[in-house]
């Protein structure tokens, strides 16, 4: 996101927040999230591609609310203006194509008026179908593995050149010029994950109360569209919902968080990132100080620039009212890797132990076979962490990301329990305490550090480079 | 008066087991006094894997149901606000 277009949000979040009232509030930040995703998506190569991955987005929102209504209920008159004012709103965005005052909502030429209804018909008869057939249990199902497809197709590096292939053999484009890189769509890896947690849940049978314009504003919420925070549905709904609100209050509390952001992200880790580790310079240095220095910058860089747009993102949510879930909690400062995990990406952590961790725990727990506590701990850990790791990217440096902190939480599991079951307690001292403290900090925060090594490098080579030249091992 | 006698007797007929599980089974500390008002998840003491198990002993003992989305700090953080679920519930 460039200074630009955060002026330009904070503006709109601000006149928004300031002059809406609680009632409008749904529908307008709706409409305005719609017309956001749009504007922000960057420009691809495959002819309309920008057009159509936004209207994409739109068609996984409509599908999942329509699949995840309860069985009973009718669509209402309002759901049905809600639909047909989102559907008119893309054709406008459309025009862009012939009328050049609308340039700057979408970053290059949309496809022909036709080509776009068709789109929009389609998108909507897969809500229809998806509504009619809701109570069917394959339904959420089938939703749920069109998002994951989608999902792997993307994160996949061959699968999206495929992918990238064919649009350009459709859109009349060379396709021996396809790239991964033309399946930039912005912010698909939070969106999925906020849909697939609400039909995760309608297949348990949990319905939450949202109309079409909340559930669009949920799933689109432009402050935290492109870099998380991943909010639940029904937290949304209360903030949404919420008719009283301090907006005195909201605006100072959020201003600040914009500044504490914008500081982050624009001043200080794009500093770190000129003397960050990357591909470029982890080749180059050989002196384990100057690695240490490189890896201890990334380290800070990627803090710094993370949780710099997520403080961002909920400053803008704030001056609208909604409070966006932490997704940081100093992470850098546990003093073990447990906490650390309960610090770092909240959000993403928490999905991954609702939705994966407990139901195999739980499920492991209460078998027959009753396996043993560690083997569960090391099956649960290793398939949440390896999961992590490829939400990234599903590349073999994601996965050992994934597999080394998998193996941390282990040992420190053990650790404790083993600690435990010998009834150690925390020193007395006050000095001792620090001390052990400081100890665990040192230990974490360098376990961390030394993990980002796969993380920030994409081949194998490079990472066991950077590693021994961090041990002395280079000459 | 009188419903509130009862209540403080529910809650403590609800914590009082909930806090011998957590310091035997989970603390392997039996003899350790929790609060009901110290903090489980947010602090640590209770880990996901523990916080699992407790949620099964909490459905086998008192037949509530906590779901898997539901174990987190927000939805209880102290044996206090798991008792008042847990009561909410029954």
């Amino acid at each position: 996101m460039t200074l630009t277009q955060l002026a330009v949000l904070i503006a709109i979040a601000l006149a928004g927040g300031w002059l809406l009232p609680p009632n409008r509030r749904a529908w307008a930040l709706a409409l305005l999230s719609l017309l956001a995703i749009f504007w922000l998506q960057p420009a691809i190569a495959v002819r309309g591609l920008d057009f159509w991955l936004p209207t994409a987005a739109l068609g996984l929102a409509l599908l999942t609310w329509a699949v995840s209504r309860p069985s009973p209920q009718t669509l209402t008159r309002s759901d049905g203006i809600a639909l047909s004012v989102v559907l008119l709103l893309v054709l406008l965005v459309a025009l862009n194509r012939y009328l050049p005052a609308l340039c700057c909502l979408t970053p290059g030429r949309p496809p022909q008026a036709t080509a776009v209804i068709t789109g929009l018909a389609l998108i909507s008869a897969l809500a229809l179908v998806g509504w009619r057939l809701r109570a069917r249990p394959l339904t959420p199902l089938l939703a749920i593995l069109l998002l994951v497809s989608a999902f792997l197709v993307l994160k996949s590096e061959p699968l999206a050149r495929l992918a990238s292939a064919a649009l350009r053999s459709a859109s009349g484009q060379d396709a021996s010029l396809a790239s991964a890189l033309d399946l930039r769509w912005l912010g698909y890896s939070y969106l999925a994950f906020r849909l697939l947690h609400v039909l995760r849940d309608a297949q348990e049978k949990k319905h939450y109360p949202a109309s079409l314009p909340e559930f669009l504003a949920y799933a689109l919420f432009f402050p935290a569209y492109t870099s998380g925070p991943i909010d639940r549905l029904p937290r949304f709904l209360t903030d949404l919902r919420q008719e009283q609100r301090d907006r005195r209050q909201d605006v100072r509390a959020g201003g600040l968080r914009l500044l504490q952001g914008a500081l982050k992200k624009y001043v200080l880790a794009d500093t770190l990132a000129i003397f960050s580790l990357d591909p470029a310079n982890a080749l180059q240095v050989n002196s384990p100080m100057w690695m240490w220095l490189l890896l201890y910058a990334y380290a800070l860089r990627l803090y710094l620039d993370f949780s710099g747009y997520t403080d961002i993102a909920i400053g803008l949510g704030r001056l609208l009212g909604i409070r966006l879930p932490e997704n940081f909690n100093a992470p850098y400062l546990k003093t073990n890797l447990t906490g650390f995990w309960n610090a770092w990406h909240i959000t993403l952590a928490q999905w991954f132990r609702a939705y994966f961790f407990n139901p195999l725990t739980r499920w492991l727990r209460t078998h027959p076979a009753k396996p043993p506590i560690w083997a569960i701990i090391l099956v649960g850990q290793t398939g949440v962490m390896l999961l992590i790791g490829l939400w990234h990217g599903l590349t073999w440096n994601f996965a050992l990301w994934g597999l080394w902190h998998a193996a941390g939480l282990f040992v420190h599991n053990r650790w404790s329990e083993w600690q435990r079951a010998r009834g150690w307690t925390a020193p007395a001292r006050p000095w001792q305490q620090r001390v052990l403290a400081a100890g665990g900090w040192l230990l974490t925060f360098n376990f961390v550090s030394l993990g980002w090594v796969w993380f920030a490098l994409p081949d194998l080579q490079s990472s066991l480079h950077v590693l021994q030249a961090l041990l002395g091992m280079k000459p | 008066m009188i419903t509130t006698l009862r209540l403080i007797r529910l809650m403590e007929e609800i914590i009082s087991p909930l806090s011998d599980y957590i310091a035997r089974e989970i603390l392997k500390q039996p003899t350790r006094r929790i609060d009901p008002d110290e903090a489980l998840i947010s602090s640590g003491l209770v880990d996901s894997f523990h916080l699992v198990d407790l949620a099964v002993f909490v459905e086998e003992q008192f037949g509530v149901r906590i779901d898997d989305t539901e174990l987190t700090a927000d939805t209880f953080d102290s044996l206090r606000s798991l008792a008042t679920l847990i009561a909410d519930r029954r």
